[in-house]
């Protein structure tokens, strides 16, 4: 017995260990398949070992507010710019904008005050039925609340968060009034109710319920893989307009970080050209540095002019968003 | 020793019920805004939705899961050992799992929609699985008619034979002996299954979202993803409490009628139809292995061996060994903690503080967290205004948070299957024992604890899978390096890579069945 509650104390002590001095804690939000690469090649590089808890965005977010200064955590990485803005709404950041990520990111890819940083790009654009419709006939997000577009409308839910960062952007081009009528005519247009899933809306299309919807492109990219001779295409939207929506997967240092030191470093290097080819290669997201050439099979999918709204204001501008979707019945 | 049992229970009971405790208490500070803006917008909504969603799993749940307990129990029929045991099985299939295959399978882009607008050509067939009700309470009914399978088929083998026996031959009608004898006659086991499975449906979340339905924990999530508060998450949260109170009191009318004793185990049936009539039979309990078990199996077997061999590495060890521990620390706790609850004396107050504490149950994994999460900053506060230091931290340096999240939210599974089996237990034993001046730590040794051991088997059995299962409050309270097999599945699920997914969902499913086989085998003999 006493064996046996030996082990597990011992289990109880390397799980909540600190013993190494040269290392730097991650929350993530992004799932571990697709930062463990990352880190690993990290490690490799600097020697700084990483330690990371992956979780909900908004859950982590709940969790870093509770285990407030003393938490182990250095850097939170997360995905989409509403909850990035929102971390640092919260006050969970503190500013680092050194010269190396000024250099590497765009501006519009970062919080004005350095709280937080985008790291990699996810367009949320069309996909059609090459079958059914040409691309002439396709222009913006706007366009999709057509009545040519009745019942061959699919959509994912309104209570994903990339959902409620597109129609911020376009509360944020467009004005509330408009945005509404594009909501409202999507929601007419639609041939089903809204799926929990951007795969779900691929296959709706591809099975016929539907010629047209919205999705993140890298789903696209896994899909095309597996499919490559499906009629499914993108179309970047807005490329007359405001440049299609870009929303982005990023990360910040923790206000409370007790190795802010390697917490810079790791959020450098993360914008670094080696990391960014590693983002590309793992789930086809569009590289933050646009000096970085993209893979053959994305150049496929062509060039997008990319809109340049800051993505702050896409945080500032979601909780609006929620409300208009609810009020025209966007399920 | 009474006295030691009661005011443990009490402090206990204390400890556990602090996450509901601060749920409640958000009702000091209310957010007015937001829940003003729910009450206007959402609320009628969702409370018709779920309640269709209640009633229904509820009628599903208690007459598939008791149909098929009397037929494994009381009729002879081809296959019957087999589909006695394998019928508990489809209880280690995650819900969001069978949902997530069912939608793949019968969804608009499915294998069956396509098989009939390509077959038989009729382009304009269109069934959109998310336009009602009846594909979400149908799923649920499949994940969840074990709960009541399970207490059903124990209580059905312990009751007198001859009662249905006598009952035959009375009536000619044998709907008339299952509906008006057999189903009344375990009225307690059936109710208590049912009201587990209805918090299983209060709280769950994976399913719902998968349809884009809208029941009351999408507007808990909406409160809390949406408008960022979790304070109107945990005041919608609340209200899932006094739902819940509300049903346990109907349960305890349903129990208060009559008194049902256990006797020994029957293994004799009282059908034995004759030629098509079993195959016809046979037919009720394979539909349901086909739809609950075969056809999940299958394709998680189908999406996987593309994927298996480059998806398994040591990790699944690591993933595989942290769900052993975690299950093998908190159901030991639980049990022990639930043994005393039954154990303690039959009174009013205490009654009620168990009643009270055993509601953690209904709350949404995420929103017990929440009030845990209060809890601790309350804590760390007090110890501060106290001069001590902030120690909110030290909380989650080690899994001992997890654990009393499964303890919080499952112990209310093993208190009910002891509690259920402590009240068929003749009192004639404890007075026999208490006349031949007996202690209480005897009698709790050498009656209560050998004759509750059906009970403690089931109760380690459904904890066990609930905690391989359970998905929110594990993803956000676990340390760093405590990943489990059910955190895998979502990672790569949530992420559209559902061949890979099925490679940690089917070794946890397996990892179900195997606990079921191994708790099973300490029970009865068929």
């Amino acid at each position: 017995m006493k064996k046996i509650i030996g082990f597990f104390l011992l289990l109880w002590l390397l799980s909540s260990n600190t013993i190494f001095a040269n290392e730097v804690t991650v929350y993530s939000a992004r799932k571990e398949h697709l930062i463990k690469p990352l880190f690993e090649e990290f490690s490799k590089d600097t020697g700084i070992k990483v330690k990371y808890l992956t979780g909900k965005g908004e859950t982590l977010i709940e969790r870093l507010k509770t285990e407030g200064k003393n938490t182990k955590a250095d850097l939170f990485i997360t995905v989409d710019a509403g909850n990035l803005w929102y971390a640092g709404n919260q006050g969970l950041f503190q500013p680092v904008a050194t010269n190396i990520i000024k250099s590497n990111v765009a501006k519009h890819l970062r919080d004005e005050n350095g709280l937080w940083t985008g790291l990699s790009l996810r367009i949320r654009t069309i996909v059609y039925n090459s079958d059914k419709i040409t691309p002439s006939e396709l222009s913006s997000y706007g366009d999709l609340a057509n009545k040519k577009w009745k019942n061959r409308l699919c959509l994912r839910t309104s209570k994903k968060i990339y959902n409620k960062s597109l129609v911020a952007s376009i509360i944020y081009n467009k004005g509330e009034e408009k945005a509404q009528k594009i909501v409202k005519g999507w929601v007419d247009n639609l041939s089903s109710i809204p799926k929990s899933k951007d795969s779900h809306v691929m296959d709706a299309i591809i099975a016929g319920q539907c010629d047209v919807g919205i999705i993140n492109h890298y789903y696209y990219g896994a899909f095309v893989d597996k499919n490559p001779n499906t009629p499914l295409k993108l179309f970047w939207a807005n490329q007359n307009s405001t440049g299609v929506h870009v929303n982005i997967s990023g990360a910040g240092v923790l206000k409370h970080s007790k190795n802010k030191k390697n917490a810079i470093r790791l959020l450098e290097w993360l914008s670094s050209a080696k990391a960014q080819n590693i983002y590309l290669n793992l789930n086809k997201e569009y590289p933050i540095n646009q000096n970085i050439e993209v893979s053959k099979d994305m150049q496929k999918w062509g060039a997008f002019i990319q809109d340049k709204m800051n993505l702050s204001n896409v945080g500032r501008l979601q909780l609006e968003s929620v409300l208009l979707m609810q009020k025209q019945g966007y399920k | 020793m009474q006295k030691a049992i009661n005011a443990s229970v009490c402090l206990i009971a204390l400890i556990i019920s602090i996450p509901i405790i601060s749920v409640l208490s958000i009702w000091i500070f209310p957010n007015q805004d937001i829940w003003n803006y729910f009450l206007d917008n959402l609320l009628l909504d969702l409370l018709v939705s779920s309640g269709i969603l209640l009633i229904f799993v509820a009628i599903g749940v208690a007459l598939l899961g008791t149909l098929l307990a009397y037929l494994v129990v009381f009729v002879e029929f081809p296959m019957r050992k087999f589909f006695s045991i394998s019928l508990f099985l489809p209880f280690a299939i995650p819900s969001y799992v069978l949902g997530f295959i069912y939608l793949g399978i019968f969804d608009y882009s499915g294998y069956v929609q396509t098989f009939f607008r390509e077959y038989f050509n009729i382009t304009s067939f269109n069934f959109d699985l998310r336009s009602n009700s009846i594909p979400i309470i149908l799923t649920f009914i499949l994940a969840f008619y074990p709960y009541v399978y399970i207490i059903a088929r124990a209580s059905f083998m312990r009751q007198k034979i001859s009662i249905i026996e006598n009952a035959r031959l009375l009536t000619k009608s044998n709907l008339a002996v299952f509906f008006k004898v057999a189903m009344p006659l375990i009225r307690p086991a059936i109710v208590a299954g049912v009201l587990v499975a209805l918090m299983e449906t209060l709280a769950d979340f994976g399913l719902v979202s998968l349809f884009n339905y809208n029941a009351w924990t999408v507007a808990i999530y909406s409160a809390w993803y949406d408008f960022r508060s979790i304070e109107v998450a945990a005041q919608l949260s609340s209200l899932l409490i006094i739902v819940i109170f509300f049903l346990i009191y109907l349960e305890k009318f349903a129990r208060n009628k009559g008194k049902h004793y256990s006797y020994a185990i029957t293994n004799r049936r009282i059908y034995h139809p004759k030629g098509w009539r079993k195959y016809l039979i046979m037919f009720i309990p394979l539909f349901v292995f086909i739809f609950a078990l075969a056809i999940p199996i299958l394709q998680l077997i189908v999406w996987s061996t593309e994927v298996i061999f480059e998806e398994l590495n040591y990790q699944y060890l690591n993933l595989l060994f942290s769900s052993f521990i975690l299950i093998f620390i908190s159901v030991s706790i639980i049990l022990l903690l639930s043994l005393l609850l039954v154990l303690a004396s039959n009174n009013r107050y205490l009654n009620f503080i168990i009643k009270f504490t055993t509601i953690g149950y209904a709350l949404p994994g995420s929103i017990m967290v929440i009030g845990i999460l209060f809890a601790i900053t309350n804590i760390s506060n007090i110890n501060q205004y106290f001069g001590g230091a902030s120690i909110n931290h030290l909380f989650f340096s080690s899994i001992s948070l997890l654990i009393f999240a499964y303890v919080a939210r499952f112990i209310t599974i093993s208190y009910r299957s002891i509690n259920s089996v402590k009240k068929q237990i003749k009192p004639v034993f404890v007075e026999n024992a208490k006349l031949l001046n007996g202690k209480k730590s005897n009698i709790i040794f050498s009656i209560y604890i050998p004759m509750l051991k059906s009970g403690l088997l089931a109760g380690a059995l459904l904890v066990s899978v609930d905690i391989l299962k359970e998905l929110p409050a594990t993803y956000i309270l676990r340390s760093i390096g405590w990943d489990t097999l059910a955190i895998k599945t979502f990672e790569l699920s949530a992420e559209g890579l559902f061949q890979r997914a099925s490679v940690p969902s089917l070794i946890m499913v397996l990892f179900g069945f195997f606990i079921i086989f191994l708790l099973q085998k300490f029970d009865y003999k068929y």
